[in-house]
């Protein structure tokens, strides 16, 4: 049984996404790991990325192309990383960084992120097949230094604070 | 994941537990040190050492009322650590409502070409 980290359950510190998807576990599995299907998600709503390359190993690297729309400029943004973990209508498992459009990863903050914006994250994306026509799809971000919750708790205080603060004025 | 242990870093400053305990127990009130003692229950060199370096990060701020140094929250710093979590959910979110969109498709085209 493995020990990695990866088998334990996620902490509290950690970025989750779950959605049901309204296809089979095949499909879904084909959405992240078929670089013509990638390519047909992995972008603002109603653009196809530009282009997509998979090496679906453990040890392989990717590379995915996002274009802003045209109104916002247009421009190419990259993504690369490498798979940890493939286990087939299962589990992926990858780091994800910024990249240019050769995989050289790149600083978030070359391209103006704060400094406190990981360089490299680590996902994992798990597949449970519920029906032949559904399946539960959790995207999972770890290591975050911090909880979700706490950060949310805390801007609303500070938020209703603020407002406070402003209507007294 | 090892993160470069910078005082001046806002992520560093909240990834320790007690100093988001005195973040939540300082949030809403302007509180002098004594007070936040006796909220916490822990002793004033170890209050003080938290306060010090929530400081040096900007989430914490003092007022000098006469005698008194009133601490408070100062929620500006944590701007990019919300930002990063809504982004995170914002771009997953739409990522996976696009792909079930295109995935529902094709599902559909399947099911239409071997109907059970």
């Amino acid at each position: 049984m493995s020990t990695s980290p990866s088998s334990m359950p996620p902490k509290k510190e950690d970025l989750v996404v779950t959605r049901i998807i309204d296809a089979s576990v095949e499909l879904a599995w084909k959405a992240w790991t078929d670089p013509e299907h990638v390519m047909r998600w992995w972008g603002p709503k109603y653009y196809a990325s530009p282009s997509c390359k998979i090496d679906l190993r453990e040890g392989g690297k990717f590379l995915f192309c996002m274009r802003a729309p045209q109104d916002q400029g247009g421009q190419d943004m990259y993504n690369t990383g490498v798979y940890l973990r493939i286990v087939p209508m299962q589990r992926l498992e990858f780091t994800m960084s910024l990249s240019d459009k050769e995989g050289n990863v790149i600083d978030p903050a070359a391209i103006g992120m704060p400094a406190e914006f990981p360089k490299e994250v680590r996902m994992v994306i798990e597949f449970k097949s519920i029906r032949d026509d559904m399946t539960e799809l959790t995207v999972t971000e770890y290591d975050w230094p911090v909880s979700p919750m706490f950060v949310y708790a805390l801007a609303g205080m500070q938020q209703s604070i603020d407002k406070l603060a402003v209507s007294l004025k | 994941m090892a993160r470069p242990t910078s005082t001046l870093d806002p992520f560093a400053a909240v990834a320790e537990p007690r100093r988001r305990r005195v973040l939540e127990t300082l949030a809403g009130k302007e509180l002098p040190v004594n007070d936040l003692v006796g909220l916490l229950g822990w002793n004033q060199p170890v209050v003080s050492k938290h306060l010090g370096v929530l400081r040096e990060v900007g989430l914490v701020s003092v007022r000098h009322d006469g005698r008194q140094r009133l601490y408070s929250l100062q929620g500006e710093q944590l701007k990019p650590i919300h930002d990063w979590v809504t982004n995170f959910e914002q771009f997953w979110g739409e990522r996976l409502d696009v792909m079930n969109d295109y995935l529902r498709d094709m599902q559909k085209r399947e099911e239409k070409k071997s109907p059970k």
